[in-house]
């Protein structure tokens, strides 16, 4: 009985460190981000006063009725040699806001300063840009106590995974730049294999279920990606514009292929966390379960995760377009080469991850069967 | 062969192969819900249409499609669908929030370059559109969340019906912490897959830290991960509170 109430008393004094802890680094980032003007060498200026100079109605090229305002700022510089100066700029802005936006008191903003040659005792300049890094911190620290608060201990897993596999991708792409002469989908493959291993064992467990997993995993990504890149090499990539493409310092082919290679990997083990977890569970209820009980039950649940599983891709890849395709379609784009310009290549994505998911229903159900197998012997 | 049309058609034959009615259902959703996603585009280009509330009515079909459609209409899947419905409506004005504070709606100094030939004054509201994008992301996680501790609350109750909703409740969220991990494993790979390419041009054009986590794209996309997560997240009290609500609520009926 004492031990247990120690148990207690030890894991709530440990949970208190954690979150006291927690607690701390939030406040300090929170308080940093708010406070890091000097860290930062463009000017910072937070904005005191605004005022609404001119509005008017415009109608644009296909009749899309649009409002634009003009607004005078009045903001005090943060850092650098005129910190503590007024700043007075001017903001044009429209209601839609797809490249600009209304700014109000309290907002922190890049400013480059006019050089002053009129002699002028008011400062002038113009705004480049938003300060945003305390909306990722602050945004982080909800997300980290949702998932604390929500999943404790699995919650914490899952952000360490993924910071884990932040700083991983990170690490990849520095070795890839600055080595011309390893291919990008070389690193990518052995990303995923370390991906794939330190993700599951973090979330998963050291077990056989997540050695089976892991395996599952790898053969079902590269058993889909060689699917798709044969469909591809086979159909010359018919269809799809790769000039829909953004961000592009490199060619296009490797990066889309590389970047539907690490896409599918996060579905990829979930269905195969999930077909070696309830196999295994079976199979520790019943130890004299038959294979081909395990069979049917692994199809049966393969054939419930499916559905939702293809639609997690899906979504994720498709809505990312909306804007554009909006701004497209406003624009009198016709419809066939709104969507092969900006979709072909999303969908592509989703379908290959869709291949990805049902194709590791089977190698995860015979992957699981043989380590089931192998530990049934071992008895 | 046109390249999409041949992925299609391999997803659909493994779809019916492995999946067999259930997997040509499967694949049907998919369709539809594709066409739900494009006819909300079309509305949103009305700028009269409010855009938020287009995003709640499209997500109450998609996830009606995929949970009804897919599986059928029994206790578990309806109450999957008023958890995925309760818990966009609440990230939604969460995001909105975000969205407007961060200013991250429309497109960045970098996409901008391409889209010279336009003309951006279109009268929609890019914050409205910006938020519909990134609950859109996550309807499908969240929908499969919700059914991932709706369907095994059921069966767990089914093999101990005296069991309390405090009981039920409890078993909910530690069934929803053992799938939090992998459920969003596979939306955080998804985007970095998405994303790729934007990384490789802020190293290639050695963007300093302070300048990425400033641009308006990064932060559209870490804020879409996080937020994401969080949707995740919220759903397991969510899911877990209303089925077992539902279900001890029946047993008194009884």
């Amino acid at each position: 009985m004492e031990t247990i109430v120690n148990k207690i008393k030890k894991i709530t004094y440990k949970q208190y460190m954690l979150y006291s802890i927690l607690a701390l680094c939030c406040a300090v980032s929170v308080f940093f981000v708010y406070h890091n003007y000097s860290f930062y060498e463009r000017t910072i200026a937070k904005v005191t006063e605004s005022n609404l100079e001119h509005s008017e109605e415009i109608l644009g090229r296909n009749n899309n009725q649009d409002y634009l305002f003009i607004q005078q700022i009045v903001a005090e510089i943060k850092n650098g040699n005129e910190k503590g100066q007024n700043i007075h700029l001017t903001n044009e802005y429209s209601a839609s806001g797809a490249y600009d936006q209304e700014y109000h008191a309290g907002d922190e903003i890049f400013v480059s300063i006019d050089e002053n040659t009129a002699g002028n005792t008011e400062l002038t300049g113009a705004i480049l840009d938003v300060k945003r890094d305390k909306y990722i911190v602050i945004v982080a620290w909800i997300f980290i106590f949702t998932l604390l608060i929500v999943g404790k201990k699995q919650g914490l897993y899952s952000i360490i995974s993924l910071a884990v596999n932040i700083a991983l991708i990170s690490y990849a792409l520095d070795v890839y730049i600055h080595t011309s002469n390893i291919s990008l989908l070389w690193i990518c493959g052995i990303s995923a294999i370390l991906f794939t291993g330190i993700t599951l064992l973090l979330v998963n467990g050291v077990n056989e279920k997540t050695y089976a997993a892991i395996v599952a995993t790898l053969l079902g990504t590269f058993l889909s990606l060689f699917i798709t890149y044969l469909v591809i090499m086979l159909t010359s990539a018919n269809g799809l514009r790769f000039e829909g493409m953004g961000f592009l310092t490199r060619p296009p082919y490797v990066v889309f292929i590389a970047g539907l290679f690490i896409g599918s990997l996060g579905a990829v083990m979930d269905v195969a966390v999930t077909m070696s977890s309830s196999l295994f569970s079976l199979y520790e209820k019943n130890n004299t379960i038959s294979v081909q009980a395990l069979k049917t039950s692994g199809i049966e649940i393969g054939k419930d995760i499916m559905g939702t599983m293809t639609n997690i891709l899906f979504f994720a890849y498709i809505s990312g377009s909306i804007p554009t395709l909006i701004l497209y379609l406003k624009n009198g784009s016709l419809l066939t080469y709104t969507f092969s310009i900006n979709l072909s290549l999303e969908l592509t994505r989703a379908l290959a991850g869709g291949i990805g998911i049902v194709i590791t229903i089977p190698i995860g159900l015979y992957t699981a069967l043989f380590f089931v197998n192998r530990k049934r012997k071992r008895l | 062969m046109n390249t999409l049309v041949l992925l299609t058609g391999i997803l659909f034959i493994l779809m019916v192969l492995i999946g067999g009615r259930k997997g040509i259902r499967s694949f049907i959703a998919l369709f539809l819900n594709f066409v739900v996603l494009l006819f909300t585009i079309f509305i949103m280009l009305d700028p009269t249409a409010d855009p938020i509330i287009l995003t709640i009515i499209a997500s109450t079909a998609i996830s009606f499609i995929t949970l009804f459609y897919i599986s059928e209409v029994n206790s578990t899947t309806k109450t999957a669908f008023i958890s995925t419905v309760i818990t966009i409506v609440i990230l939604i004005f969460f995001i909105m929030y975000v969205t407007e504070k961060a200013m991250i709606q429309g497109f960045g100094e970098e996409e901008i370059g391409e889209l010279y030939i336009f003309d951006l004054y279109i009268g929609v509201d890019f914050v409205k559109i910006g938020t519909a994008m990134i609950i859109m992301s996550a309807i499908g996680a969240i929908t499969d969340i919700t059914i991932s501790i709706a369907s095994p609350m059921r069966e767990i109750f089914h093999h101990h019906p005296s069991m309390s909703r405090r009981d039920l409740f409890q078993s909910g969220l530690s069934i929803g912490r053992d799938i939090l991990g992998t459920n969003s494993n596979t939306l955080f790979f998804a985007f970095f897959g998405g994303y790729l390419a934007l990384l490789i041009w802020f190293k290639d054009l050695s963007y300093s830290l302070g300048e990425i986590v400033n641009s308006k794209v990064f932060t559209a996309e870490i804020l879409t991960i996080l937020c994401a997560g969080i949707g995740i997240a919220l759903a397991i009290p969510i899911t877990s509170w209303i089925t077992s609500y539902f279900l001890v609520k029946r047993r008194e009926k009884n």
